[in-house]
């Protein structure tokens, strides 16, 4: 982590119980960015679908070789914005960069070009259930190369699953795999093409704590190995920790902290601190507490014989 | 109301937008050896399992056509003239129409639901994500394989049609089948079959651009693809009679104008 980048720590805490959405950034404020940033770049981005804004003027530098991580609670965009820099989604307003290079605005023949660098684990792994794992981990290569040799396929199928210690499993299907399994040859199929970024949609959710470390440890093995660029949208704090060289916060489809894990261990905004912790505001708490649970209403039935 | 409007005119232009995706994606896959194979896999799902489903309803539409018709015309002593009705209405109208609504139901509902789930479980943005357009992997294949097989499946359920007819009319109805089939060959003539094999291109490709299309644009969750698949079945349900309705308008226009320049020539 630069000194630079330790340096865009946002100090825009308000301990007060004030609106959360007075504590964010403002859009095109101290986390503009310029395109010599990263490798991918967001600038001004704002996604809405219909009325409902979820990314609201967010700038963000994905730095290459690096490790970013994105967090924030359920719905706050995380997915949507990892979705906006391989163009699944494409921005309502703003500008996304790769290499340089605006993305936003080419089109759909041109995105499957870029999309050719990017490789995306999906939340539940999104194999398809009609192919082996072999022929899934082939899909990818099948689509962008011409191959003369069906046993040099076979061997990249090898390689693959061996990085993810899955090696044996290339005629199971994915319905015979477990949670875990799944991810794993999701990542496989990932890295067939050897991206230079590989994408992490809540890379540890749903799988048990020891799955969930074997994850993270791929993907420490894939960046040590491979020297891609990651970026992975969680909220498991453990996870974040673990991998990132970068954590950035998202709330209201803002970004309200950035920073190494240590500055965000140690970040002064509530929200951010509420959120690492998991704790609930006290507000909430007590909403939640005094709420009736519904014991109070019975229902009375009375069965005649 | 102004919104609901906004909303209609909005999805129509979606699906016409997708229409027009699916089909410049099948014209290209048409050149493209590398799909056939996907193309294949797809004719035998669409084509090759439906024709036990196709023949059956073919053979019942012309037996009961055979027992329904009967007394009435017995009753004016022209009951070898029911060769004629049975076959043209077999070839032209019932053996098309309803081979295509049974191939909605079966097809229609099967690419929906397959699709919808595919999109459900992010499978389609997975294919996105890996730089190959879904459209092409996904639609194209099974539009072709619907376009090319359908007219092929009406061909069967004409034949066992007509032979359903036969079956009561000759076997069971004791008619002589000289008669039969000399009336039926002076009907039924090569165009009224042309034009229900031609009825099959345009149901083909509706039912497979309207089930694909509702599979795409599916909703989260069970609930979601089970309506899809619902919608998918309807919507094709009537775009199958209003598509017979202009081209029997059409066919109609094309056989008077024809017919008067043979009369001309003759």
């Amino acid at each position: 982590m630069t000194d630079s980048r330790k340096s865009k720590v946002q100090d825009k805490a308000d301990n007060s119980e004030q609106p959360a959405t007075k504590d964010v950034a403002e859009p095109g404020g101290n986390d503009s960015v310029k395109d010599s940033d990263g490798l991918i770049v967001l600038r001004n981005v704002t996604k809405k679908f219909g009325d409902h804004v979820v990314l609201d003027g967010l700038n963000l530098a994905v730095e290459k070789g690096k490790t970013t991580v994105v967090i924030g609670p359920s719905g706050c965009g995380k997915t949507v914005l990892l979705k906006h820099m391989i163009l699944l989604h494409r921005p309502t307003s703003g500008e996304i960069y790769f290499k340089g290079q605006r993305i936003d605005n080419i089109s759909e023949e041109q995105s499957n070009g870029v999309r050719a660098n990017f490789g995306y684990l999906f939340q539940e792994g999104a194999l398809f259930d009609s192919l082996s794992v072999a022929e899934n981990i082939m899909f990818p290569v099948r689509q962008h190369c011409r191959i003369t040799r069906s046993s040099a396929v076979e061997e990249l199928v090898k390689q693959k699953l061996t990085m993810v210690g899955l090696n044996g499993f290339q005629d199971f299907f994915p319905a015979n795999l477990s949670g875990g399994q799944r991810k794993r040859v999701a990542l496989a199929r990932a890295i067939a093409l050897g991206p230079e970024v590989i994408l992490y949609d809540e890379p540890t959710t749903g799988l048990d704590p020891i799955r969930a470390d074997i994850i993270n440890e791929l993907i420490l093995k894939l960046e040590r190995e491979l020297a891609v660029t990651s970026v992975a949208v969680t909220h498991d704090m453990r996870s974040a920790y673990k991998i990132a060289d970068r954590i950035v916060m998202l709330h209201h489809g803002r970004i309200v902290a950035d920073g190494d894990a240590d500055q965000i261990r140690n970040h002064p905004n509530r929200i951010v601190q509420q959120f690492i912790k998991g704790e609930v505001s006290k507000k909430d708490l007590e909403a939640l507490r005094s709420a009736s649970t519904g014991n109070s209403i019975r229902l009375h039935c009375d069965i005649e014989e | 109301m102004a919104g609901k409007a906004a909303s209609a005119v909005y999805d129509v232009g979606q699906f016409g937008r997708f229409v027009w995706r699916s089909w410049v994606s099948s014209a290209r896959s048409i050149g493209m050896r590398e799909t056939y194979p996907l193309i294949w896999a797809q004719m035998l799902i669409i084509g090759v399992r439906s024709v036990p489903v196709v023949m059956i309803t073919g053979a019942f539409v012309g037996m009961t056509l055979g027992v329904q018709a009967y007394d009435q015309l017995a009753g004016m002593g022209l009951e070898e003239h029911l060769g004629v009705l049975i076959n043209i209405s077999v070839v032209k109208e019932l053996g098309p129409v309803l081979a295509a609504v049974m191939l909605a139901g079966r097809i229609g509902g099967a690419l929906t639901a397959e699709l919808g789930t595919m999109k459900v479980t992010e499978q389609i943005d997975a294919i996105e994500s890996m730089g190959t357009d879904p459209v092409r992997y996904l639609v194209a294949p099974r539009v072709l394989a619907c376009l090319f097989l359908t007219p092929a499946l009406i061909i069967y359920a004409d034949l066992l049609g007509v032979a359903g007819g036969w079956f009561v009319s000759v076997v069971h109805l004791n008619i002589n089948a000289r008669a039969y089939w000399n009336f039926s060959a002076s009907g039924v003539e090569l165009w009224d079959v042309t034009c229900g094999v031609i009825k099959g291109f345009f149901f083909g490709g509706a039912i497979a651009v309207i089930s694909c299309y509702k599979g795409f644009h599916c909703k989260e969750g069970a609930q979601g693809v089970g309506r899809a698949c619902t919608e998918a079945f309807v919507t094709s349900l009537i775009s199958i009679l209003m598509i017979d309705f202009v081209l029997v308008v059409i066919f109609k226009t094309i056989y008077n104008m024809l017919w008067t320049l043979r009369s001309l020539v003759g």
